[in-house]
């Protein structure tokens, strides 16, 4: 093939231009994967919460580790190294082993331990309560432990602070073996770890797991393994797989394209110009998402690529019908009605998700609409030139023309698609699997052993159950505070009753002012606690004076004020209170109450509607399905009027409704045998497989157009069959093969595709007949389906 | 006599006969491969802790049973029961009319040295000890005294010294002195029941184990 200066020139600049763009891009472009981008924006205080949760929110931030495969004492050695090397990390918040140090909480906070515990609740500081403590205390200090605790003991000798850093830690509290939580069984020792990163930013959780796991390293360890689990961790560790599978993929892929491509074409040329146009629908797409948003949602991304299987059709469709007796330019002259039609009215349908409220699927119309225009533009302007003129026309193909009588002598009835159509329906209203997926984990497909696996490691932790929690809303911190302790002998009694097995609230770690309030008033003064501690201590060994430090920091809690959240952030203790008092500058403050092992909800129902007004049980697993729910409605809105528009324009580019019911027929049936092929096998219908119906259906609106083009012509119905055979064949080959991949999301994408391709083409061929037998053969095949549709 | 007996009539044999003498000097690490006793070893203990914050010393009776160099209990039977268990650097603190407790030796530097001293010796390892103290000794065989100040600071902090004194290969007390300038002195025997007075004195005590 020989090629003009003005040709080379011009292959030069366009790949010049991709390479330039590729680098751009590259550089500027971050791709993201949260997930509430594919989530409407909330509409309720519950979707809110959950929103928040799901990336953002400490609950998924936090990773839980657990360390294996040696003696306890081991275990415990590299627990605390672990916690040791990561104190201070920036990469982590905090990092969590159930080991305290009493020296680690700040002297202006000890004298506050009085008002924080709950001991005067229910104690008095009387002689009897002093004297059992000292009696304790004696035989603390002749214990091995005694050099130990020898100096905190004239300033607290009821051993209050430790009780309150116990208290401090989660609600159920792990088993402690050694200092350090370990599961039930005592064979594995638990951390938790809270990262910075939010958990859908996978580059920063996995450096975050790398230092993690070298932390371990660091400590040599023998033999101890670490497992380290949570949504960050699935996040990271998802985005890898995901990766590694789509690029084997993609090389088996590309492979099974050259060698069709080749043999279709028989040359290399026609391969690397089909390239081009692909090349630059992908760079366009993700530049115009780039300018617009920033960043590409991964998912887009993803999408965006699979758009491959149209944006590739049209270099495909110019090159199968290349012919002897006109040049190249002029054949793309000739294709550009059909190919135009089709870019427009796919690029129309996408264009409805514009209008969905939902950033991912913004993202995604403007992917393809930059894509496709820019796919057929350049297949139509800039291609030709670049075309050789060919001897080989397939129009004069022989094998081409015996398939296509044999195709064409296909029995076609009348009631047949009408059948079909029947059938499906019929499948989907019969069929035992529910229509949608409303499960939003649908969404973020992590394998169910790992989830099952997570869920075991929290449950040993006693970390909350994330499905309910219970907000109470108040004009202040301290008015929620106060609320919440009204509801704890509720709450309570149902940990009594076994309802729930725990709860947590921000009033555990900070009373409300009134509470600190009563307790300060509960202590006793210098006078009267100098008499009791003469009493306890005349009959214990220790001296009548060695507790005077004690007297006064009693003294001094007795006149502090109460503690705040802004004292206790101030002191680098505010997270857990962070995390269950969220203050709102218009609805003032919302306490959350977490619960472990809820196990009757009614019970908490009640409960939250005996608190009266503000007071409300959220159900994050009910918000995430109305969540999904209202996507779908949006999405299946679009839909509808995506098909609204898509007939306009094809009825507008074809001038006739016969015309316009064969080219739609093909792609509504295919549609509706993909959707019965999928609840046939059990599977609900998701976001990922809306989305792959839209392109299939892309597809077939493509196969039946040229098919309808070609009607008349025996040649060009040759370089057609040719040309969709070549289009769908490929499209085939990479939609089957993510089909068979072992992660959720390529195959939600992969399987309606490829039943799509292959009932689009099956259809168009029978459906989009022509008007009058071809090449002159009694082929009685008048455009039944058009009347039959209309019957 | 039953089986048992026999066997801990063995143990206290084998506590009670001395190694080869080769105590002409005051050689510490001769003197420490001397103490070196062979698991399992069960000995009887008294001991007497005193502390700025007492009015009169907190005295504890029971037995010491070793089992290896890093596996120890203390087993207090007089005025309570409590039985502490030191595996490795795990420590596990049973009490009459308490909740069991496990701690670490870790957070505990200065019990970690006494532990790891009392270790060291009873596993006769003088390299090991002096990893972690200066040691220093003197007197005869008859009546000798090891000193152990520890290298660690963070140790140092709170324990000033351990001192041993013992006669033949046979300690007889051991002193812990922290720096408040109290401390506890442990008397031991491998034949009898031993016994503090409820009015001894610190240094009353450790003048005792010096002379004998």
């Amino acid at each position: 093939m020989s090629r003009s200066p003005a040709a080379l020139l011009l292959l030069a600049l366009w790949v010049a231009g991709l390479v330039a763009a590729g680098a751009v891009a590259e550089r500027h472009l971050s791709v993201t994967s949260d997930l509430r981008l594919f989530l409407p924006a909330p509409a309720t205080s519950e979707q809110r919460l959950l929103l928040e949760g799901l990336g953002e929110g400490p609950a998924a931030r936090v990773l839980v580790i657990a360390l294996d495969g040696a003696p306890p004492e081991e275990l415990a050695d590299a627990s605390r190294a672990v916690a040791e090397n990561l104190r201070g990390d920036e990469g982590f918040r905090f990092v969590a082993n159930g080991d305290f140090a009493l020296d680690e909480i700040p002297d202006a906070l000890l004298s506050y331990r009085f008002l924080l515990s709950p001991t005067l609740d229910t104690e008095v500081l009387d002689e009897s309560t002093l004297r059992a403590a000292l009696v304790a205390r004696s035989r603390d200090l002749a214990s091995p432990a005694g050099l130990l605790i020898e100096p905190w003991l004239p300033r607290d000798p009821t051993l209050e602070l430790p009780r309150l850093l116990e208290r401090w830690q989660p609600t159920q509290e792990p088993r402690r073996e050694f200092d350090v939580w370990f599961d039930r069984a005592g064979k594995r020792a638990l951390l938790l770890a809270e990262t910075r990163a939010p958990a859908f930013d996978p580059d920063r959780q996995r450096a975050a797991i790398e230092r993690l796991e070298t932390s371990l390293a660091a400590v040599e360890a023998g033999g101890v393994e670490m497992t380290i689990s949570g949504a960050g961790r699935f996040s990271a560790l998802m985005e890898a797989r995901t990766r590694g599978e789509a690029q084997r993929l993609g090389v088996a892929a590309t492979i099974g394209m050259l060698v069709l491509l080749l043999i279709a074409y028989r040359s290399f040329g026609p391969i690397v110009l089909s390239v081009l146009p692909l090349a630059s629908a992908g760079l366009a797409g993700a530049a115009v998402v780039g300018a617009i948003f920033g960043s590409v949602h991964g998912i887009t991304l993803a999408f965006g690529i699979t758009l491959i299987g149209v944006a590739q059709d049209y270099p495909l469709h110019l090159l199968s019908h290349r012919r002897r007796d006109r040049t190249p330019r002029e054949v793309a002259r000739d294709l550009w009605p059909t190919l135009a039609t089709g870019v427009a009215s796919t690029c129309i349908a996408y264009l409805t998700f514009l209008f969905s409220g939902v950033a991912g699927l913004q993202q995604l119309a403007c992917f393809s609409v930059a894509g496709l225009a820019v796919a057929g533009i350049s297949s139509r302007f800039l291609l030709p030139h670049l075309m050789a003129e060919t001897r080989r026309d397939l129009g004069d193909s022989l094998v081409l023309g015996r398939l296509w009588q044999a195709i064409m002598s296909w029995p076609r009835p009348r009631w047949a698609a009408l059948a079909l159509a029947a059938v499906c329906a019929g499948t989907v209203a019969l069929a035992r699997t529910p229509l949608w997926d409303d499960n939003l984990q649908g969404l973020t497909p992590v394998p169910a052993s790992l989830l099952a696996a997570d869920q075991e490691l929290r449950a040993e932790l006693g970390t909350a159950d994330l499905r309910y929690l219970l907000a109470v809303e108040a004009i202040d911190d301290d008015a929620a505070l106060a609320r919440v302790e009204r509801l704890e002998p509720g709450l309570a009694a149902l940990v009594q009753r076994g309802a729930i097995a725990g709860f947590d609230s921000a009033a555990r770690y900070l009373p409300s002012a009134a509470r600190q309030r009563a307790r300060q008033a509960a202590l006793p003064d210098s006078a009267a606690l100098r008499a009791s501690l003469a009493g306890a201590t005349a009959t214990t060994p220790f001296r009548s004076d060695a507790f005077e430090p004690f007297v006064a920091d009693v003294e001094r809690a007795r006149a502090l004020a109460p503690l705040t959240r802004d004292d206790l952030r101030a002191n680098g203790l505010g997270d857990r209170v962070e995390m269950l008092l969220r203050t709102d500058s218009e609805s003032g403050t919302t306490a959350l109450v977490t619960f472990t092992g809820v196990a009757d909800v009614a019970a908490l129902r009640e409960l939250a509607q005996s608190a009266g007004e503000g007071a409300a049980l959220l159900d994050l697993k009910q918000a995430s399905e109305s969540l999904v729910a209202q996507q779908r409605t949006r999405i299946l809105w679009s839909l509808g009027v995506a098909a609204i528009l898509l007939a306009a324009v094809v009825g507008v580019a074809l001038r006739s409704r016969e015309r316009l019911l064969r080219v739609l027929a093909p792609m509504i049936l295919a549609t509706l045998v993909v959707v019965a092929t999928l609840q046939a096998a059990g599977v609900p219908l998701t976001l990922f497989h809306l989305i792959s119906l839209i392109l299939a259906a892309g597809l077939g609106l493509d196969y039946a157009l040229f098919f309808e083009r070609a009607a008349d012509d025996p040649p060009e119905q040759r370089r057609t069959l040719h040309a969709i055979l070549v289009c769908s064949l490929s499209t085939l080959l990479v939609f089957a093969l993510l089909a068979t991949s072992s992660l959720p999301v390529l195959r939600a994408i992969g399987l309606p595709v490829a039943i799509g391709v292959v009932a689009n083409f099956v259809l168009a061929l029978l459906l989009t007949t022509p008007r009058k037998p071809a090449s002159g053969h009694a082929l009685a095949t008048e455009p039944m389906v058009a009347r039959d549709l209309r019957a | 006599m039953s089986v048992r007996n026999v066997a801990r009539s063995l143990l206290l044999a084998a506590l009670v006969v001395p190694a080869p003498r080769v105590l002409a000097a005051p050689d510490s690490a001769a003197l420490i491969s001397s103490l070196k006793r062979t698991a399992p070893a069960t000995i009887a203990f008294a001991e007497a802790r005193f502390s700025s914050l007492l009015r009169e010393p907190l005295i504890v009776s029971g037995e010491l049973a070793y089992g290896g160099p890093r596996d120890f209990e203390r087993r207090v039977t007089q005025p309570y029961r409590e039985t502490t268990a030191i595996r490795g650097d795990s420590v596990s603190v049973d009490r009459e009319g308490e909740q069991p407790r496990t701690f670490a030796l870790q957070r505990a530097p200065e019990l970690r040295g006494f532990v790891s001293a009392f270790g060291s010796l009873l596993a006769g390892d003088a390299a090991a000890l002096e990893r972690a103290f200066t040691v220093a000794a003197s007197g005869d065989a008859a009546a000798w005294r090891l000193e152990l100040t520890p290298i660690d600071a963070r140790a140092r902090h709170r324990l000033r010294a351990i001192v041993i004194h013992g006669s033949g290969a046979e300690p007889r007390c051991f002193a812990t002195l922290d720096t408040q300038g109290g401390g506890s002195v442990m008397l031991v025997d491998a034949e009898a029941p031993v016994s503090v007075a409820a009015d001894a004195s610190l240094d009353g005590l450790l003048a005792q184990c010096g002379a004998e």
